[in-house]
């Protein structure tokens, strides 16, 4: 951390803790899955709205000059983009960098694409959401199960870091996740690495009437980047029924990025403290 | 129907909720609302150009309703006929600043026809302003008040774009006054430019 991101208000609250030290990026909105409880309805139909590599490298740099510590990269899929990894590898340069995946673009030779993402500045975060193929499968989609569960050991024996995502309707301490915390320790993830989440109901998920309620302040206050502005948290730019909801932009001006970080500072001011904590919304 | 989304309460981001806990604060708000960072300085420049300064009220609401007027903006000629009579404008010195009427049937006082005519070159002509207009208009109007009308211009074309463009709607409250007060409430005064 530079003498300059220390004196930042920025800085400061996420020292402080106020602010949480993670800016994500919607790299695109388009998907080749079309999962049930997505939240911005992505789908093999969507528009790309996709950001630019070199917007993804400004906000990356300047997101380190301004005190932030760690970056997310989501989508839509972001594999597939083509120049993804070589993107990644660069913003890993000025910050960590998570980047979740449905891992389904990996099979074959195309392992090779992910395998770029060995570097110890990056994780890999992929979804799974049940030990029962065809629970999981309903959800996400047709062999989704079989593709993670032979891309997780190959990415793992390459070099990268993998964290595995759980996103359900259920308890998230619920002792019928075991057999799949069993199958994500056998498959080489560390039990630290496997994240379990509710559905959080917007986009599509609001739509089937599917998980739990939050409000602004139960969503985690992450700055969120996509082409459409800046958002309070990564599940703000949420879709619905076609149209993207508004309730949680900051700002359309997404750089310079001291823009939307301090129009989230400045919301955050007169906030009462979330139950994102309680609810387990990550 | 307006050409783009009008937000609302529920649907307005965060950062542009105080401006929707008064209630409904009109399409003008509600469309710009879409890029909530515009909000502040857009009212701040707004409210500083339309509202209350050294000009009077009324040499305010020439400048407002003859401008929209020569703009053809439905929207705020709907509103701002309402506003000038509301400030005591004649109804014949508003149908005369709407164009539905000559000017000389309305305005005797040589500094307002002079303002007029000013206002009608700034607003309604491009290129530099004749030396004659300029030359009445500083004859009865001092810098300051000419800059802080050239203000009250401005902010108002930006809104008569604003509004024709994205074909705002004119409450139904003001459409009701006016039907009542007897003004048309159809597409006034496009060719106020010519009266």
């Amino acid at each position: 951390m530079t003498d300059v991101a220390i004196e930042s208000p920025i800085a400061q609250a996420i020292a402080e803790g106020t602010l949480p030290g993670r800016v994500w990026l919607y790299t695109n909105y388009h998907c080749n899955l079309a999962c049930s409880y997505c939240l911005t309805e992505s789908s093999p139909r969507s528009e790309r709205r996709q950001l630019e590599p070199s917007t993804m490298l400004a906000v990356a740099e300047q997101a380190k000059e301004l005190g932030f510590t760690a970056l997310g990269v989501t989508g839509g899929e972001p594999f597939l983009l083509p120049w993804l990894p070589e993107t990644v590898l660069e913003m890993a340069s000025h910050l960590p960098v998570v980047v979740l995946t449905n891992a389904t673009l990996f099979g074959g030779n195309r392992i090779e694409h992910g395998a770029l993402l060995a570097h110890p500045n990056i994780s890999v975060q992929i979804s799974l959401d049940s030990d029962q193929p065809d629970v999981n499968d309903m959800a996400r989609g047709p062999d989704n199960f079989a593709k993670v569960i032979e891309a997780v050991p190959r990415l793992i024996d390459r070099g990268v870091r993998v964290r595995i995502a759980t996103t359900t309707g259920g308890s998230l301490d619920a002792p019928e996740l075991d057999p799949l915390r069993d199958l994500v320790a056998g498959l080489g993830v560390a039990p630290d690495d496997h994240l379990v989440r509710p559905i959080v109901r917007r986009g599509r998920a609001d739509e089937m009437a599917l998980g739990v309620r939050a409000q602004a302040r139960d969503i985690p206050s992450e700055l969120t980047i996509t082409a459409d502005g800046a958002f309070w948290g990564s599940f703000g730019p949420t879709v619905r029924a076609g149209r993207l909801d508004l309730d949680l932009l900051l700002t359309r001006t997404v750089l310079p990025l001291s823009v939307p970080a301090n129009a989230l500072l400045g919301l955050l001011g007169g906030m009462p403290e979330g139950n994102d904590a309680n609810l387990g919304i990550r | 129907m307006p050409r783009i989304q009008l937000l609302d309460a529920s649907t307005a981001p965060m950062t542009a909720e105080s401006y929707f806990a008064g209630g409904d604060p009109g399409p003008i708000v509600a469309a710009l609302a879409n890029v909530p960072e515009l909000l502040g300085p857009t009212l701040g420049f707004i409210g500083a150009a339309l509202g209350p300064g050294a000009t009077t009220t009324r040499h305010k609401e020439f400048a407002i309703l003859r401008t929209s007027a020569l703009l053809g903006c439905r929207y705020c000629i709907h509103a701002h006929t309402t506003v000038a009579l509301d400030v005591g404008l004649a109804d014949v010195e508003v149908r005369a600043l709407r164009g539905e009427m000559a000017l000389e049937e309305a305005f005797t006082e040589p500094s307002e026809v002079a303002l007029i005519r000013w206002i009608d070159a700034m607003a309604g002509a491009t290129g530099p302003l004749p030396d004659d207009v300029w030359t009445a208009a500083r004859g009865f109007w001092a810098d300051h008040l000419l800059v802080e009308l050239s203000a009250t211009i401005g902010a108002t074309m930006f809104l008569n774009r604003f509004a024709t463009g994205f074909e705002l709607p004119t409450s139904a409250g003001v459409l009701e006054r006016l039907e009542h007060e007897g003004f048309d409430t159809g597409m006034a005064a496009d060719t106020a430019g010519a009266s």
